[in-house]
C-alpha cells in the first residue's frame, strides 16, 4: 500500500505536468489547428532563464514570474512573428517551421548553458524530511505544491475561457476563425494572446517539474515530456482541453504505476509506451476520449 | 544589295519539345555529365571521399523523405528511425550472421517497407497533423528501443559491425586501404537507383495521385483516387528508402550507436536537406544531401555541434519563408526564361467531332423530353 501510493504520487506529479502541457498544447490546437512542437523547448527555455536568476540570488517566486512573463512573449512573438505570416501556405510549412524553431531552440540552450545538467532549486520545501506521511508514503511538499499550482493554473484557465469576455473571444476564433472576425473579434491578438498563454503555461510546468529530482535540467529534459504531453493532448482529444488534463493525469499515474510494478518497462521504455499509446488512440478513436469529430464539408 | 537577314536571334524562352533530338540530347548531356561528376567525385582524397559518401548517403534518405513529404505532403519527423532500422538490419546481419553486406540491403528494404506501411496507418484518420505525431514519437522512441535490446544490438555501448565483412570483394581491385572508395561508388550506386524508382514512380499515374493527395485530399477522392492505398503505400515505400540509405550508412560507418545517429536530430537534418534542396523535386535531394553534410563541415571554426543545430534550425525557418521550393524550384524559376520544355501532346485515341457534338448534347441535354429542368452548361 505504501509503495502503491508513493508510485501514485509520482504519477500524478508527472501527470500534472503532462496535463499543464496537454494543455498549452490544446490551446495552440483550437485556435491555429496545428501541434506546437516547439512546446516543450519554450518551456525549456524559461526554466533555463529561472534557473540562471536563481544562481544570481533572485528569490525563486521572482524567476517564476520572470519565465512566466518571458514564456508569454516568447509564445506571443512566435505565434505573429513566425505563424501568422506562414500559416496561410500549409500546415506543412507551419509543421517545418516549428520544426525549426524547435531545433534552433534547442541549440540556443546548448549555447547559451552548456551541455552539464543543473539542479534546480524548488519553489516549495524540498529537503529529504519536507514531506508529510500519507498512509506509511511520503508525500513531499514539492509535489504537493506542483499539484496545488497546477490546479489553480487549470482552474484559472476554464474560469478564462468559460467565464470571461476573453474566452468566449477565444472559443469563438477557435470554433470558427472567420465567423469570429467577422463578428468583431480581433482575430489576430486572440491568437497571440492563446500562444502567448500556452507557453507561459509550459514556463510554469518546466519550473514545477525541474526541481522534483537533481540534476534534471538539460538540454534533453523536455523530448520526453512534449511526447508524453502531445499523446494525453490526442487521448483526451486534440481540441478539448478539459479532456487534455484528464488523459495527462491518466497518462502519469499509469506510466508510473507500470513502471513501478512491471519490470520489463523498468522506467526505460516510457516513450515506447506513449509512442503505442498514439498510434492506438489514432487507430481506435481518433477523436479521443472527449474530442469533437472533425467533419469536412465538400 | 542582299535581303535584310530574317533569321533574327531566337526569342528567349527557348521551346524545346518533349521527347525531340534537342531534349534527348540534353537528358544524355546531364546523365553524362552526372556520371563524369561522379569519377571526379572517387578520384579526391580519402576525407573528401568520405564526406562525399556520406552526402550520398544523406541524399538517398531524402529522396526516401521527399516521397512522403515532398510529393504527398505529409510531414515525417520519423525517418531517423527507419535510417536507424536500415542501418541495424544491416548491422545485426553482417555481425551475427555472417551475411554479405550488400544482401542485407533488400531485407532492411523489406523491413522497413512493412515499418512504414504500419506506421502509416494512423495517419489514414483525419490528416496530416497525425503522421507527425506518430514520427514525432517513433523518432523519439527508437534510440530507446534500440537501447532496451542490448543482447541483439549492442545496447549503449553500440554495435560494431565486423569490418572484414566489410570490405571490398577481390574483382573491385580495391585494396583495404581505399575502402573509402568502394562504400563511394556504392553510395552512389545506390543513390542511383532510387533516384530513377523516385522517377518513375513520380511520373507515372502513382506520381500524379500523390500530388493530388498533397493538394486536395476531397478533389483527389472525386478523381477516383484510393487516398488510404496512396498514404500507406507512400509511406512505406518512403521508410523503405531511407531503411536503405541507413544500410549503406551502416557499411560505411562499421558502428552504430542509437543515441548519437539516429535521434530526432537526424530526422530534422533530413527535413532541412530536403528543403534546402527543393521539395517535390528528383535533383532536390542530392543538393540537400550535399548540403546537410558541407554546410556543417565547411562552418567547423565556428561550430560547436550546437551552432550547427541553431544555424539549420534558422535555415529552416527562412528557407520556408523566402524560397519554400528550395534551391531546385530557384534554379527552375530561373531557367525557366531562357528554355522550356514543352511537354509531349497527349497520344491516344481522339473523339471525332461527330462524337463530341453527340456527347455535348447528352451532357447539355440530359432529359430529351424536356421535362427535367437540369441543364448542364459546357463550354
Amino acid at each position: 500500500m505504501q509503495l502503491f501510493l508513493e508510485y501514485l504520487f509520482d504519477g500524478i506529479s508527472n501527470g500534472a505536468i503532462y496535463a499543464a502541457l496537454a494543455l498549452a498544447l490544446v490551446m495552440v490546437f483550437r485556435g491555429t489547428g496545428t501541434i506546437n512542437f516547439a512546446q516543450g523547448e519554450m518551456a525549456l527555455f524559461t526554466t533555463y532563464i529561472a534557473w540562471g536568476l536563481t544562481t544570481k540570488n533572485v528569490p525563486i517566486i521572482l524567476c517564476l514570474l520572470i519565465a512566466t512573463g518571458a514564456g508569454f512573449v516568447l509564445g506571443a512573438v512566435t505565434e505573429r512573428v513566425l505563424i501568422r505570416p506562414i500559416e496561410r501556405k500549409s500546415l506543412l510549412a507551419t509543421l517545418i517551421v516549428l520544426l525549426g524553431l524547435f531545433l534552433a531552440l534547442n541549440s540556443l540552450d546548448g549555447i547559451l548553458w552548456g551541455n552539464e545538467n543543473y539542479t534546480m532549486a524548488s519553489l516549495f520545501p524540498n529537503k529529504v524530511s519536507s514531506f508529510v506521511s500519507v498512509g506509511g508514503a511520503r508525500l513531499y511538499w514539492a509535489n504537493l505544491g506542483l499539484w496545488i499550482l497546477v490546479a489553480v493554473i487549470v482552474g484559472a484557465m476554464f474560469q478564462l475561457f468559460n467565464h470571461t469576455r476573453l474566452g468566449l473571444h477565444m472559443r469563438a476564433t477557435a470554433s470558427n476563425r472567420e465567423s469570429a472576425s467577422l463578428s468583431g473579434i480581433a482575430v489576430g491578438r486572440i491568437l497571440m494572446l492563446g500562444w502567448g498563454f500556452s507557453a507561459a503555461i509550459g514556463a510554469v510546468a518546466g519550473i514545477l517539474l525541474t526541481p522534483l529530482s537533481p540534476d534534471s535540467l538539460g538540454v534533453g529534459e523536455m523530448f520526453p515530456i512534449l511526447i508524453q504531453a502531445s499523446a494525453a493532448a490526442l487521448l483526451g482529444g486534440l481540441d478539448s482541453p478539459g479532456g487534455a488534463v484528464i488523459a495527462g493525469l491518466m497518462l502519469g499515474v499509469v506510466e508510473a504505476l507500470l513502471s513501478g510494478y512491471v519490470s520489463v518497462i523498468g522506467g526505460q521504455l516510457e516513450e515506447a509506451i506513449a509512442f503505442v499509446a498514439i498510434v492506438l488512440v489514432l487507430l481506435v478513436r481518433p477523436q479521443g476520449l472527449f474530442g469533437s469529430k472533425e467533419v469536412e464539408r465538400v | 544589295m542582299t535581303a535584310p537577314d530574317t533569321r533574327a536571334l531566337p526569342t528567349l524562352p527557348l521551346q524545346i519539345n518533349q521527347g525531340s533530338p534537342t531534349h534527348r540530347f540534353l537528358q544524355v548531356f546531364g546523365l553524362v555529365l552526372l556520371v563524369a561528376l561522379a569519377f571526379l567525385g572517387s578520384r579526391a582524397n580519402s576525407f573528401q571521399v568520405g564526406l562525399l559518401t556520406q552526402a550520398l548517403i544523406y541524399a538517398t534518405a531524402i529522396a526516401g523523405l521527399n516521397l512522403v513529404t515532398g510529393y504527398t505532403g505529409m510531414l515525417s519527423i520519423g525517418h531517423s528511425a527507419f535510417f536507424g532500422i536500415g542501418a541495424y538490419t544491416t548491422g545485426i546481419l553482417v555481425t551475427e550472421r555472417n551475411w554479405n553486406p550488400l544482401t542485407t540491403f533488400i531485407v532492411a528494404f523489406a523491413l522497413c517497407f512493412i515499418v512504414g506501411l504500419i506506421v502509416g496507418l494512423p495517419a489514414l484518420r483525419i490528416r496530416g497533423i497525425n503522421l507527425a505525431l506518430v514520427t514525432l514519437a517513433l523518432a523519439v522512441a527508437f534510440p530507446e528501443l534500440i537501447d532496451r535490446f542490448p543482447g541483439l544490438t549492442g545496447g549503449t555501448l553500440g554495435l560494431n559491425v565486423t569490418l572484414t565483412s566489410l570490405l571490398p570483394p577481390h574483382w573491385t581491385g580495391i585494396g583495404i586501404q581505399n575502402r573509402f572508395e568502394y562504400y563511394y561508388w556504392i553510395s552512389v550506386v545506390v543513390l542511383a537507383l532510387v533516384l530513377v524508382l523516385c522517377a518513375n514512380l513520380t511520373r507515372g499515374r502513382t506520381g500524379l495521385a500523390m500530388r493530388a493527395t498533397r493538394d486536395r485530399e476531397t478533389a483527389a477522392t472525386a478523381v477516383g483516387i484510393n487516398l488510404a492505398w496512396i498514404k500507406v503505400f507512400t509511406f512505406g515505400v518512403s521508410a523503405a528508402v531511407t531503411g536503405v540509405a541507413g544500410s549503406v550508412f551502416a557499411m560505411y560507418l562499421g558502428s552504430l550507436s542509437a543515441d548519437s545517429s539516429f535521434t530526432l536530430t537526424l530526422s530534422i537534418t533530413l527535413i532541412t536537406g530536403l528543403v534546402i534542396g527543393g521539395v517535390a523535386t528528383v535533383i532536390g535531394p542530392i543538393i540537400g544531401g550535399l548540403a546537410v553534410i558541407y554546410i556543417p563541415h565547411w562552418t567547423e571554426g565556428i561550430h560547436q555541434g550546437e551552432t550547427e543545430g541553431l544555424f539549420f534550425g534558422v535555415i529552416l525557418i527562412i528557407l520556408m519563408f523566402v524560397m519554400p521550393d528550395g534551391l531546385m524550384g530557384l534554379t527552375k524559376r530561373l531557367t525557366r526564361h531562357v528554355v522550356r520544355i514543352k511537354p509531349r501532346a497527349p497520344t491516344g485515341p481522339r473523339a471525332s467531332d461527330e462524337e463530341l457534338l453527340v456527347a455535348h448534347d447528352q451532357i447539355a441535354h440530359p432529359d430529351p423530353e424536356g421535362k427535367g429542368d437540369t441543364t448542364l452548361a459546357l463550354s
